[in-house]
């Protein structure tokens, strides 16, 4: 990089539109961007650096917004609608593609890019195979540092999960699953209201979008997660090596 | 605007003639514009930079501007400093943790300096910082009454450093032992020294760094030449790890090299050197063509604090412009 033109943190919303979200599950999900932008609106600092996209899937996954800074006024939040069913291998081998262009194109534009970070939410299993949604996945975390194989942009991924997901599927997710920078997923605590979770998912992706902003100001670089004492009612989280919530 | 403080009086007793009396002896002039490079970002206009509490002895900014004399007596180098809590420490309420240092030695033979970054993830990094520049100065001072520059026992002096911040953080942070890894969790620093000599025209100088500070000669041409690798080329995903002390991992090795007059020796922390790059960018030319000869004192942090979307870190440089002998 000969001299850069800024600093980076992208942010990807993912958002499972399987028919089964419908109704208040998908109110609460088209809540969570505007949410981001009041959050991102009170904080100089990080509103500077974040970027922001937004992809849902369901047979097929979409890009709806685009990486962008949230608060330029040329952008308009999109409405998120249901379609069929709940293929995470669609979701994953899209968002390889997008982080993968994206990344490229900020850089090619002169930026210094910090490693994305992925919010995945899903409220059911998915339904394609399981070999090929791995696959996909596996496609999109792995990197060997030592021989440089793989995807060197690979995301930390934060799987949340409401209602009917799977929590050991959601738990394979959770990348990088150990070391100093390990990740966790969110889970809907049993018989919680749906829509009421979502929203408090919602709240932790604030929270950590803004807690990476000051862990920047420490000297780290990578996506800060609640303590999970700091968590609202209703929600757990867990660690790839967590057996708590079987 | 006409008859303000800084308008030329020429256009001003055109456009406002009533105070043509006045405007031959104006009672002050001057102005001050913050200076800006491409997109400011929002940080600049929106943060309110925060007290804090813990440290009220630590100020917000340090600046020093000095001419120094060589052995002879007559002016050798001028020299500009300035260290700026960056826009998301005055935002998160933490202390600058940049510091800078500045020594003669007794025989004005050498000028010293030391820039330093306390690492970011200790809390208490800033007095890391604070050591390696004063006492390390100090002590480079001490050694240079006996030891020619090139001869500096560098790898002995660095773990003199280290060792003077894992002692001195015991008497900071309650509890801490004296392995230097658990102490680098409350506070480290990276850090440049220089060694540059105050006779001739060509004046070596010697430099030492350990983590993300840099050194840089400034050529007549305004081209940047840095001392060292410069950070985070050729990566894909931008890494802020850095190496500091106390922990010392590979011994680094010294650079010799030499500055002229019409160029300037330059130390600086990541805060300016991340967005400067290779120098070969817009920051790169805005600092080249502002430090082709020594600024103001003040105009010289005015320019360590320029305004750049995203680049929030605290900044710290130190220029030094050798004159001719």
């Amino acid at each position: 990089m000969d001299a850069p033109l800024g600093k980076l943190l992208p942010f990807y919303l993912v958002v499972d539109v399987s028919y089964s979200m419908m109704g208040k599950k998908l109110d609460a999900a088209n809540q969570m961007m505007p949410a981001v932008v009041d959050a991102l609106a009170q904080a100089p600092i990080l509103s500077d650096k974040v970027r922001f996209g937004l992809i849902d899937f369901s047979d097929q996954a979409q890009v709806r917004l685009p990486l962008c800074d949230p608060l330029d006024e040329n952008v308009s939040l999109p409405a998120l609608s249901l379609r069929g069913g709940t293929s995470y291998a669609a979701a994953f081998r899209l968002l390889r593609t997008e982080i993968e262009q994206n990344v490229r194109q900020l850089k090619a534009d002169g930026f210094a890019v910090h490693r994305p970070a992925v919010f995945f939410l899903s409220d059911g299993a998915p339904t394609d195979k399981e070999p090929e949604w791995r696959a996909a996945f596996s496609e999109l975390t792995s990197f060997d540092k030592q021989t440089g194989q793989g995807f060197s942009m690979y995301p930390n991924v934060v799987p949340c999960g409401v209602d009917d997901a799977e929590p050991t599927v959601l738990r394979s997710l959770i990348h990088p699953s150990s070391g100093a920078k390990q990740m966790q997923m969110y889970l809907m605590d049993k018989g919680e209201d749906a829509a009421k979770a979502i929203g408090m998912i919602a709240e932790i992706l604030i929270s950590s979008v803004l807690a990476s902003g000051e862990s920047i100001a420490k000297g780290g670089s990578g996506l800060m997660l609640p303590a999970k004492e700091d968590l609202p009612a209703g929600i757990h989280a867990y660690a790839a090596d967590d057996e708590d919530f079987v | 605007m006409a008859g303000t403080p800084g308008s030329s009086p020429d256009t001003a007793a055109v456009d406002a003639p009533r105070h043509a009396a006045t405007l031959e002896t104006p009672e002050w002039r001057g102005d001050f514009t913050p200076y800006v490079v491409g997109d400011p970002g929002r940080a600049v206009s929106r943060v309110r930079p925060a007290y804090v509490p813990a440290h009220p002895h630590r100020p917000d900014s340090i600046i020093d501007g000095i001419v120094v004399n060589g052995p002879d007596g007559a002016p050798s180098a001028t020299v500009r400093a300035a260290s700026v809590r960056g826009l998301s420490h005055r935002h998160y309420a933490r202390v600058r943790q940049d510091d800078y240092a500045l020594r003669v030695t007794p025989d004005a033979r050498y000028l010293v300096v030391c820039v330093a970054d306390g690492v970011s993830s200790g809390e208490l990094s800033h007095l890391a910082a604070w050591w390696a520049v004063h006492e390390g100065t100090d002590e480079l001072r001490r050694l240079l009454a006996r030891t020619r520059p090139d001869e500096l026992p560098w790898p002995s002096f660095l773990a003199w450093v280290a060792d003077l911040i894992v002692k001195q953080a015991g008497d900071h942070v309650e509890g801490v032992g004296s392995d230097p890894r658990e102490v680098a969790g409350h506070m480290a620093t990276a850090l440049t020294y220089a060694v540059m000599e105050l006779e001739g025209e060509e004046r070596a100088v010697h430099l030492l760094t350990v983590g993300d500070t840099s050194g840089w000669i400034l050529g007549r041409d305004g081209g940047w030449r840095p001392q060292q690798p410069v950070k985070n080329a050729d990566v894909d995903i931008h890494s802020s790890a850095v190496s500091a002390l106390p922990v010392l991992s590979a011994t680094p090795r010294p650079v010799r090299t030499s500055v002229a007059p019409g160029e300037a020796l330059v130390l600086m922390t990541d805060g300016i050197g991340d967005p400067l790059g290779n120098g070969s960018g817009a920051v790169g030319r805005f600092l080249a063509s502002s430090w082709a000869e020594p600024p103001a004192d003040l105009e010289f942090a005015a320019q360590v604090g320029f305004a750049r979307r995203s680049f929030d870190d605290d900044r710290t440089a130190v220029a030094i412009w050798p004159a001719h002998r």
